[in-house]
């Protein structure tokens, strides 16, 4: 730096240089953390590696039915002899749509003890609302019959909040995370990580810009929904996946279905002909 | 005087103390001479007051009340006293909380219940400087009638209830006096915990407050935790009433103990003795048996258990429940939890002050409850624990510090305080209880759990005479002892099931007390007959 060497250096110049060197060393740091997380995406995860037939027709949970408690307990751990609880908190301003339709996929694969329940934080709560999880099952008064829990609380609390194992797990925040950990019961995510991303990502735009974003957003996704779905039967590859699921239930439930473009008409019938929508749209009445 | 002419044994003692009693003779003398003096010029005053005080008949001390009048005057209540009734002429009858007088002024708290008011009585045309002063003389606790003109304050009044008016006193009388001296202050006594430490002032313990019970109702606190109390009743019973049970009364005096002999109390019955009831077990069955279908019961139970703990008493109220039910046992436990659910609800309802008021001195967290209840088995709840790192057998019965335990992780995980844990080990349970059809080493009862204490126990009971009999002999009871009992059932009884709750106990862990003896009005415990 010639310029200075005059002796007549600016102390305001020389806080600047600092400042811009400690940026620089900041952007190396998190360059190598980047890195870093790049290399544990590329190596594939144990956990989705697992063999079974990611598709998610109505046909193959037939047959998937029979490995259920097999499979609960390579996804959730030790069985301790007692039904596995799934507690979800959810508001009653907010029904969480995409809860129920995985909830409704939950009880073709497992047997399921479905229960709602009123917390005493909310006064009243409509009807719908109580019933939506379907009739009592009718052996519902022994719980130890049933593989999994599934307790839906009508709870004035400010985020959709899921509780599970309460010893080895935070309470997990956000509808789009819980039907993201409800999902991998079901069905493991696409291997392909990349695909596994786009998963993430539609579901992060459904929850964000669909369900909460204005009407100038919510008509750029649904732009984008269409050019998806112009290439795809689905919008993540081949397979019906939680991003369908997840936008579908936002589409209905923002009410823009009937302006939406072709594509995604097409789409939305096609997701209401698998049948797992219909507890959504009876909340939705 | 007399002391020192008893102990004068020797001459020069006697002496020596002569001179000592001259001394004390004379100063006595004096000091008598200065109290009549004094009082001759109080009764001057006194005297001179009488005569130039205009306000002599807006004040003094009532006769006593024997009914000789039946005045045409309508009390206004403290609680109604709010700005629209201001610039009016009232009459209100109430206690002397406190009084401080101040130069030409006297202020009074006037207390009704759990509510209060400041009072002013100030030198002016109305009041005299010696009906300030006989205001300012009044007792604590005193009760009075005072006629005042209601005004509104620029100021909020915090210290009181009624923060918008004052009452501007125009005459005062006393009613009733209470003596100059209280075994405990008021003010002491609702002072939260900790609180009284850091400011170095006083509180009351526990048995001074219970051995002044009287005074101790009086506290905004106490007042509070005995309207809600008899609020749970009233839910209780209209609850009840509107699912189509019958009240009914049973014996209290009973010739034989209903659950082991160990925890009765006996008393003496003529040439005979008898027992007092530990619960009314038998005879709601009985009732069951005789056709009244759905039965419930309010009423005192004993227990001879010479337990010190915080939630042990030897009388309490037991709110009783006993039903017949069509196929499965559920039927009750839904039937008991939609009581409690209605009954949490009208407390949440309609005793919101109370429970705030109660709040200020015992804080606590709301009461959190489901609707429908949360029902768990008891395999689960051996499972949370486990989970939780606690070791303990499958059929083992849960120890209290386990209950607790659990009562935590429920909370944690379900959010809630109130819950039923069901299909118990029939080992741990009582004879009567019916065992679980598809497992026999589980049985067809329940408990349930308020603030992961135990409130109620109950089960569906064995209905049929042979089984009844097995099971007693299993458990090596006596079967000539409970004869008559297993009798009811030999010409057909219904399937049933029940439980019984403490009315203490409810009331206690709703408002998240640490005593039981503070929601019992006057408690009975091993060490405890008075008052």
């Amino acid at each position: 730096m010639p310029m200075y060497q005059n002796g007549e250096v600016d102390p305001a110049v020389k806080a600047l240089e600092a400042r811009q060197d400690e940026i620089i060393r900041k952007l190396y740091e998190l360059k190598a953390a980047v890195e870093g997380l790049a290399k544990t995406v590329h190596t594939p995860d144990a956990d989705l590696d697992l063999t079974v037939s990611s598709s998610l027709s109505s046909q193959t949970f037939s047959s998937a039915a029979l490995k259920g408690t097999t499979d609960l307990d390579s996804l959730l751990g030790k069985d301790h002899g007692a039904l596995r609880d799934i507690v979800i908190n959810a508001n009653p301003a907010q029904p969480p749509l995409t809860l129920l339709v995985l909830h409704s996929l939950l009880c073709k694969r497992y047997r399921v003890l479905s229960t709602v329940h009123v917390h005493s934080s909310v006064a009243s709560v409509p009807s719908q609302l109580l019933s939506c999880l379907g009739p009592r099952h009718e052996d519902s008064y022994a719980r130890h019959l049933f593989q999994l829990g599934f307790t839906l609380i009508w709870k004035d609390v400010p985020k959709l909040q899921m509780k599970f194992s309460i010893q080895n797990m935070c309470p997990i925040e956000g509808e789009a995370n819980v039907a993201r950990f409800l999902f991998k019961l079901l069905a493991p995510y696409p291997s392909d990580p990349s695909l596994a991303t786009m998963v993430d990502s539609w579901v992060d735009t459904a929850f964000f810009q669909l369900a909460e974003g204005s009407a100038k957003e919510q008509a750029a996704v649904l732009r984008a929904l269409n050019s998806a779905l112009g290439r795809n039967p689905w919008l993540v590859g081949p397979e019906f996946s939680l991003a369908d699921v997840a936008c579908c239930c936002c589409v209905l439930q923002s009410g823009s279905a009937c302006s939406a473009p072709a594509n995604v008409q097409r789409w939305l019938k096609s997701c209401e002909n698998l049948g797992h929508f219909s507890p959504a749209k009876a909340v939705l009445q | 005087m007399t002391k020192e002419e008893v102990q004068g044994a020797t001459e020069e003692e006697q002496q020596a103390q002569s001179k000592k009693a001259q001394k004390k003779q004379q100063k006595e003398a004096e000091k008598a001479a200065k109290k009549a003096e004094k009082q001759a010029k109080l009764a001057a005053e006194q005297q001179t007051t009488e005569e130039d005080d205009f306000a002599k008949d807006q004040y003094g001390v009532s006769p006593m009340v024997q009914s000789q009048q039946k005045l045409d005057r309508a009390l206004v209540r403290v609680q109604d006293l709010t700005p629209e009734r201001a610039d009016q002429l009232i009459w209100l009858r109430a206690r002397v909380h406190t009084s401080r007088a101040k130069g030409k002024q006297c202020f009074l708290v006037l207390r009704q219940q759990q509510f209060n008011v400041q009072a002013l009585v100030a030198v002016g045309d109305r009041a005299s400087k010696q009906m300030v002063k006989f205001a300012a003389n009044i007792t604590k606790e005193s009760i009075v009638d005072v006629e005042a003109a209601v005004r509104k304050v620029e100021q909020k009044i915090e210290s009181c209830t009624q923060q918008d008016v004052e009452l501007h006193v125009e005459r005062i009388f006393v009613i009733s006096q209470a003596e100059p001296r209280l075994p405990l202050q008021l003010d002491d006594a609702v002072r939260p915990d900790g609180e009284g430490e850091e400011e170095g002032r006083a509180t009351v313990n526990q048995d001074t407050k219970l051995d002044n019970r009287v005074i101790d109702l009086r506290t905004t606190t106490s007042q509070a935790i005995f309207r809600l109390q008899s609020g749970v009743c009233q839910l209780f019973r209209d609850t009840l009433t509107n699912k189509g049970f019958v009240e009914i009364q049973t014996p209290k005096i009973i010739s034989a103990a209903s659950e082991g002999g160990a925890n009765v109390f006996t008393v003496s019955y003529f040439k005979t003795s008898a027992y007092l009831a530990q619960s009314p077990q038998l005879y709601k069955q009985m009732c069951i048996c005789a056709d009244f279908d759905k039965v419930f019961c309010v009423g005192p139970v004993f227990r001879a258990e010479d337990s010190n703990t915080h939630r042990h008493l030897t009388e309490f109220v037991g709110l009783d429940i006993e039903m017949a039910f069509n196929y499965h046992y559920h039927e009750v436990i839904d039937s008991i939890t939609e009581t409690m659910v209605q009954i949490f609800k009208g407390l949440r309802d309609n005793f919101q002050t109370e429970i705030q008021t109660v709040n200020k001195q015992f804080p606590s967290e709301p009461f959190k409850f489901l609707e429908p209840t949360l029902r768990l088995e008891y395999t689960e709840a051996v499972a949370m624990l486990h989970e939780a790192g606690v070791e303990m057998g499958d059929e083992e019965d849960l120890s209290t510090p386990n209950e607790k335990l659990l009562g935590r992780l429920v909370k944690e995980k379900y959010d809630t305080d109130f819950y039923v844990l069901d299909k118990y080990p029939l080992a741990v349970r009582p004879f009567y209880t019916m065992p679980d059809p598809n497992n026999p080493k589980y049985s067809n009862s329940y408990d349930m759990f308020m603030r992961g204490e135990e409130i109620l126990s109950g089960a569906q009971r064995v209905h049929d005479a042979q089984l009844l009999t097995e099971r007693a002999m299993h458990h090596q009871i006596d079967l000539e002892k409970i004869k008559a009992y297993v009798d009811s059932f030999r010409y057909g009884a219904p399937p049933h099931g029940g439980g019984g709750i403490g009315l203490e106990r409810v009331c206690m862990l709703y408002l998240g007390l640490h005593n039981v003896r503070q929601t019992s009005m006057f408690p009975r415990d091993p060490k405890r007959l008075t008052p």
